[in-house]
C-alpha cells in the first residue's frame, strides 16, 4: 500500500513541467497567484501567436533550398559600417567561401546587405486562409539566414517557426486526446464504480507502470513506419495521446468520487435528477480545475514527446519541419562539431516550457492555496 | 513475509498484464520484418514464406503469445530476425550497460538531491533556498533532449570528454585501472545528462517533504532539547520524511529509465535504447516486445525495491502488514 | 373521508434494515448493520424527532426514507404506497413529496452556483414551468425564508450559516413537499441562529401543512419542535412516544442518559426545554 502524498502526484507522466516554481516566482515576481497566472497566460498567448503567424515572422518558406548556401552560420549584425558610418538599418555582410575548403565561410566586407522590415517576400497563407506577402523582415538582396542555414541551404529561422506549428499542434492535440480519454475513463470509473472501476483502474495501472518513452516507442513501432507527413502527424498525436491518460484518469476519478458524495448531488437526485444531469451539471464542472491544471502540465510534455519521436526518426518526416526532425542531423558527428547553430531549434521549446510551467504552478497554487504545492516527477516512469 | 509475497505477486501480475498488452499492440503492426525481403527480387516468394512459417509469424496471436511465453521460460524471450539470435542474449548484453548508467545516475542524483533539498528546506526563504530554487527552475525548463544535445555539443567543442560509445579503441589492451578510467570517462556525459535532468524534481520533492516535517511539533521539541542541527535534519527530519521520499525513489527509477533511452541514443551509449530504436526501424518485433518488457521489469523492480525499503523504514507499515 | 385521511399516517416505516459491507484490501471483514428492524409511523402535519448519538444510524434512516439509499430489507409506506418497491420512473413522481434538508449547507449547496440557480434547480428537474416562472417562484421561495431578492445572484459562500440553511430549506420547499426530513439541519448552527430557524420551521409547518421528520442529537431542539420523539441506539429504535412523556419520563436507559446529558449541559439561552 503506497502512503499518500508524493506518490499521487509523482506519477505524473513526463513532467519536467509540473514542479511548481514557488521559488522562481519569488525571485521573478513579487506577487504570486493571480499575477503569475495572468503573466503566464499572456506570455504563452504571445508565444503561440508568433508561431501561429509563422508566415509573417519567418522571412522565407521552410522548403526553399539553396544548395550553394549550405551550412551558413548566423550572420553578425552591424550598425556601423567599414567606413565608420552609422547606418539606419542593421546590416550584415554576405558570405564568401574561405579558401578552397568546403563549408568554411568568412564575411565578405565588400558586400553589406541591409535588413528590411515589413518587406514583401514569398507568398504564404496566414492561418492557412489569408494569402499574404508581407514578412516582418527580409534582406535587401539575397537571403538572410538569421539563425544559419542547414545542409540544403534552408533558412533555420523559418524552419523553426514553421516547425513550431507542427510540434505545438501535436502537443496540443495530443494533450486534448489524453485528457478526453482520461476524463471519460476517470468519470466512468468514479461515478459508476463496481467492476467498471476495477477494470479501468487496473488498466490504468498497467499503462502507468510502463516507462512512458518505451510505451511511446512501442506503440509507434507497431504502426506503419513509412507514411506521408500528414499520416505521420496524426499517428504521432494518436500515440502520444494514448500514452498519458492513466494519470488524468486517476485524478478525475478522485474528483468524481468526492463530488459524487456531496450533498448537493444527493439533493439533486432527490429532485429526480438522472445520471446524465448529475454528471453534466454538478460532477464534471468540479473536475474542470484538475483538467485545466493537467492540460498545463501535459502540453509541454507532449510537445517534447513529438520532438523526441521526430528526432528518433519515428515522427514527422522530412521535408516537413518539426522541432524534432530539425535536430535529427545532430546525430552526425560532423554536424555537431562544426555547425553549432543547428542546435538552436532545441532551445525553441524552452520559453514554452517556462510559460507552461509557470501556468501549471499558478494553477496548482490556486487549487491548493493552503498546502505546500505538490511537486511532480520530471519524467513519467 | 506475507507483505513481501503480496507485493511480489502484484508485481508479477503487472508484468504479465504488460506482456499481454504489448503483444496485443504488436498485432496492430501491419508490416513485418520480412516485408523488406519481399521487395528484394533476388529472394523468392517461397523462401520468404518459408521463413515466415519458420518464425511462426503466420500463426494466430494466442499461439504466438504462448510460444513466446514458452521461450521466455526457457530464457530466450523470442528470436531476433535482424541479429539472428535469441532476444534475451541481445537484450542482456545491452541491459547491463543501461543498468550501469541508470544505477549510477540514480545514486548520484539522490546523493546530490538529498543534501541540497534538506539545506534548501532548512534555510527556507533565505538566499540558499532561493539559489537552489533558481537552479532547479533553470534545469526544469531544459528538457532532457535539449540537455543531452547541449552537453554533447559542449563536449565536442571542448574536447574534454569522449563523445560516444562506452569504450575507446584498443580497450582490450588496457590495464584494469585504465579500463575503469576509460569507461568512467565515457560515462561522464550520459550520467551528467541524466543526473541534471532528474535533479530538479528530486530536489523539489525532498525540499517539500522536509519542509513539511520541519514544522512538526516533535521536531521543535527535539530542537528544544538542544540536539545539534545537523543531527536534527538528517536523523530526525529525514527519517520522518522518508515515506514520500522512498515512493519517489521508486518512481525516479522509472523516470531515469525513460530518460536513459534518449540519452543513450544521443550519446551513442550501447544500451537498450539504441537497440530498441534499431529494432523498431527494422520491425524486429520480438526485440521490441522484449525491450519494452525488460524496461517495465526494471521499473516494477524499482518500485518493488521501494516497497521493501518502505517496509523496513516505516514501522506503521510493518504493523499494518503483520496485523492482517 | 378527510377525517379518515387525517388518521392515516403519512409515513410508515416497517422493519427497516440496512447493512453495509465493510470492505478492506483483505476482502470483506464482515457487514455492519446500520439499521436493525426499525419501525414507526408519522401522522400528517406533525413532527417526529429521531434522537440518538452519532453512529446510531440516524442519517442512514434519513437517506432510506428519502429514497436515496435502498434499505437492505423492510418496507416504507408513504401515503399508503409502498415506495420501496417502486421503479425509478414511478419513484420520480413521489420524490417531490419527500424532501431532505442536510446538515451542512456548505456541502449541500453547490458552491459554484448562485443562490437563485440553486433554488430553481428543482423546477428545472421536474420541468414544470418556463424560465420566467421559475425565476419568480424561486425568488418567492427565497423571500419566504427571509432571503431578499437582491441577493439572489450571490454565491452561497457570501451568506452566513443560518442564511445558507434557509436557502436549503427554500430549495426543499420548491416542489411543495408533504414530508420534510431535517437531517441534523440545525446542528451546524449557533444557538441563536437555531432559534430563528426553529421559528421559521414552525411557521412553515403551520402555513404549508408540512410534516417533519427531525433527526438530531440535540434533545433540546427535539423538545422544541417535536410532537413525538423516537430514540435510536445502535441502529435500533429503543423508545418512542409522545414528546412530553419521553422528555420527562424516559423509560429506556439510553433515553435516560440522553436526557440527563441534555439537562446537565448548558441549554441555549432562550430555548428552554419546552413541551
Amino acid at each position: 500500500m503506497r502512503p499518500p502524498g508524493v506518490s499521487q502526484s509523482a506519477a505524473d507522466p513526463r513532467a519536467p513541467s509540473t514542479a511548481p516554481l514557488s521559488h522562481l516566482d519569488a525571485t521573478l515576481i513579487k506577487n504570486r497567484g493571480g499575477l503569475q497566472l495572468s503573466f503566464c497566460v499572456v506570455a504563452l498567448a504571445l508565444l503561440h501567436g508568433v508561431i501561429a503567424c509563422a508566415g509573417f515572422f519567418a522571412p522565407y518558406s521552410p522548403e526553399t533550398q539553396d544548395r550553394d548556401s549550405a551550412y551558413l552560420p548566423p550572420p553578425r549584425l552591424h550598425l556601423v559600417d567599414a567606413q565608420g558610418h552609422l547606418r539606419l538599418r542593421p546590416f550584415f555582410y554576405g558570405y564568401q567561401a574561405r579558401g578552397d575548403s568546403f563549408g568554411e565561410w568568412q564575411e565578405d566586407r565588400t558586400k553589406p546587405v541591409s535588413l528590411q522590415f515589413f518587406t514583401s517576400g514569398p507568398r504564404y497563407h496566414l492561418f492557412g486562409l489569408v494569402p499574404c506577402r508581407v514578412h516582418l523582415f527580409g534582406a535587401e538582396s539575397g537571403r538572410i539566414y538569421l539563425l544559419g542555414s542547414d545542409a540544403f541551404g534552408r533558412d533555420q529561422l523559418s524552419r523553426i517557426l514553421y516547425g513550431g506549428q507542427i510540434s505545438l499542434l501535436a502537443g496540443l492535440l495530443g494533450a486534448s486526446l489524453t485528457l478526453l480519454v482520461g476524463a471519460c475513463v476517470g468519470t466512468t470509473a468514479g461515478y459508476y464504480g463496481g467492476w467498471r472501476d476495477a477494470v479501468l483502474m487496473r488498466l490504468a495501472e498497467l499503462f502507468a507502470v510502463l516507462p512512458w518513452l518505451y510505451l511511446l516507442l512501442g506503440l509507434r513501432a507497431f504502426l506503419p513506419l513509412a507514411v506521408s507527413p500528414l499520416e505521420a502527424f496524426l499517428l504521432v498525436i494518436l500515440v502520444i495521446g494514448a500514452v498519458g491518460w492513466a494519470r488524468p484518469a486517476r485524478l478525475v476519478r478522485g474528483m468524481v468520487l468526492s463530488a459524487r458524495e456531496r450533498d448537493f448531488v444527493r439533493a439533486a437526485r432527490g429532485f429526480g435528477a438522472s445520471d446524465g444531469y448529475l454528471l453534466r451539471r454538478h460532477i464534471l464542472p468540479a473536475t474542470s480545475n484538475v483538467l485545466l491544471t493537467q492540460a498545463a502540465i501535459l502540453v509541454p510534455q507532449f510537445v517534447l514527446a513529438e520532438m523526441t519521436l521526430s528526432f528518433l526518426g519515428l515522427g514527422v518526416p522530412e521535408p516537413v519541419p518539426s522541432w524534432g526532425n530539425l535536430l535529427a542531423n545532430l546525430q552526425q558527428y560532423s554536424v555537431l562539431a562544426s555547425y553549432w547553430w543547428m542546435y538552436l531549434p532545441a532551445l525553441a521549446i524552452v520559453p514554452f516550457f517556462l510559460g507552461y510551467l509557470g501556468l501549471a504552478s499558478a494553477l496548482q497554487e490556486r487549487d491548493n492555496p493552503y498546502k505546500i504545492p505538490e511537486v511532480s516527477l520530471g519524467r513519467p516512469e | 513475509m506475507r507483505y513481501f509475497l503480496r507485493r511480489l505477486g502484484h508485481a508479477t501480475l503487472l508484468l504479465f498484464g504488460v506482456s499481454v498488452l504489448t503483444f496485443l499492440f504488436s498485432a496492430l503492426a501491419p508490416g513485418s520484418y520480412f516485408d523488406e525481403m519481399q521487395l528484394n527480387p533476388q529472394i523468392s516468394r517461397e523462401s520468404v514464406a518459408a521463413l515466415r512459417a519458420e518464425y511462426q509469424l503466420d500463426r494466430p496471436l494466442p499461439v504466438r503469445y504462448a510460444r513466446w511465453v514458452n521461450s521466455l521460460l526457457h530464457g530466450e524471450m523470442g528470436f531476433s530476425f535482424a541479429y539472428n539470435a535469441p532476444v534475451a542474449t541481445l537484450l542482456w548484453a545491452r541491459a547491463k550497460n543501461t543498468l550501469l548508467l541508470t544505477v549510477i545516475a540514480t545514486l548520484l542524483a539522490w546523493a546530490i538531491a538529498l543534501p541540497l533539498g534538506i539545506w534548501s528546506a532548512a534555510s527556507a526563504r533565505r538566499w540558499p533556498d532561493r539559489a537552489v530554487s533558481g537552479l532547479t527552475a533553470a534545469l526544469l525548463i531544459l528538457p532532457d533532449l535539449v540537455l543531452a544535445l547541449g552537453l554533447l555539443i559542449l563536449a565536442v567543442r571542448s574536447g574534454w570528454f569522449p563523445t560516444g560509445g562506452m569504450v575507446s579503441l584498443g580497450f582490450e589492451k588496457l590495464s584494469l585501472l585504465q579500463k575503469f578510467r576509460d569507461v568512467a570517462a565515457h560515462m561522464a556525459l550520459p550520467v551528467a545528462a541524466l543526473v541534471l535532468s532528474s535533479l530538479p524534481v528530486l530536489v523539489r520533492h525532498v525540499r517539500s517533504a522536509i519542509a513539511e516535517v520541519l514544522g512538526a511539533p516533535f521536531l521543535r521539541a527535539a530542537e528544544g532539547h538542544g540536539i545539534p542541527r545537523r543531527r536534527l535534519l538528517y536523523r530526525y527530519a529525514l527519517r520522518a520524511a522518508a515515506n514520500p521520499l522512498i515512493s519517489l525513489f521508486g518512481f525516479s527509477v522509472g523516470a531515469l529509465l525513460s530518460g536513459s533511452l534518449v540519452v543513450e541514443v544521443v550519446m551513442s551509449w550501447p544500451g537498450m535504447g539504441p537497440l530498441l530504436l534499431e529494432a523498431i526501424l527494422a520491425r524486429d518485433v520480438y526485440v521490441v516486445i522484449g525491450g519494452v518488457l525488460l524496461s517495465t521489469f526494471f521499473l516494477v523492480g524499482g518500485n518493488f525495491l521501494a516497497d521493501l525499503l518502505l517496509y523496513w523504514a516505516d514501522p506503521r507499515i510493518r504493523a499494518e502488514a503483520t496485523s492482517r | 373521508m378527510s377525517a379518515k385521511a387525517e388518521n392515516q399516517p403519512l409515513l410508515r416505516v416497517e422493519n427497516i434494515e440496512k447493512r453495509y459491507v465493510r470492505g478492506s484490501l483483505q476482502g470483506s471483514q464482515g457487514e455492519v448493520a446500520a439499521l436493525c428492524g426499525v419501525s414507526f409511523s408519522v401522522s400528517p402535519r406533525t413532527t417526529l424527532a429521531i434522537v440518538g448519538e452519532s453512529g446510531s444510524g440516524k442519517s442512514t434512516l434519513a437517506l432510506c426514507i428519502a429514497c436515496l439509499e435502498p434499505p437492505s430489507s423492510g418496507k416504507i409506506w408513504f401515503e399508503r404506497r409502498d415506495i420501496t418497491s417502486l421503479e425509478e420512473r414511478e419513484l420520480r413522481m413521489i420524490r417531490p413529496q419527500i424532501q431532505l434538508v442536510f446538515q451542512d449547507p456548505a456541502n449541500s449547496l453547490n458552491p459554484r452556483w448562485s443562490v437563485l440557480e440553486i433554488v430553481s434547480e428543482p423546477f428545472i428537474l421536474q420541468r414544470r414551468c418556463d424560465r420566467r416562472e421559475r425565476q419568480e417562484r424561486a425568488l418567492a421561495l427565497l423571500e419566504r425564508v427571509g432571503i431578499p431578492g437582491e441577493k439572489a445572484h450571490q454565491r452561497p459562500d457570501e451568506f452566513s450559516g443560518g442564511q445558507r440553511q434557509r436557502i436549503a430549506i427554500a430549495r426543499a420547499l420548491a416542489l411543495d413537499p408533504k414530508l420534510l426530513i431535517l437531517d441534523e439541519a440545525l446542528s451546524a448552527l449557533d444557538c441563536s441562529v437555531q432559534a430563528q430557524i426553529i421559528n421559521l420551521l414552525l411557521e412553515l409547518q403551520s402555513s404549508l401543512a408540512l410534516t417533519y421528520l427531525l433527526i438530531t442529537h440535540d434533545v433540546a431542539v427535539a423538545g422544541h419542535l417535536a410532537d413525538q420523539i423516537a430514540v435510536l441506539n445502535g441502529g435500533r429504535l429503543v423508545e418512542i412516544g409522545e414528546a412530553g412523556t419521553v422528555l420527562r419520563a424516559p423509560k429506556h436507559a439510553v433515553t435516560q442518559q440522553l436526557m440527563a446529558a441534555a439537562t446537565g449541559s448548558k441549554t441555549s439561552p432562550g430555548v428552554a426545554l419546552e413541551v
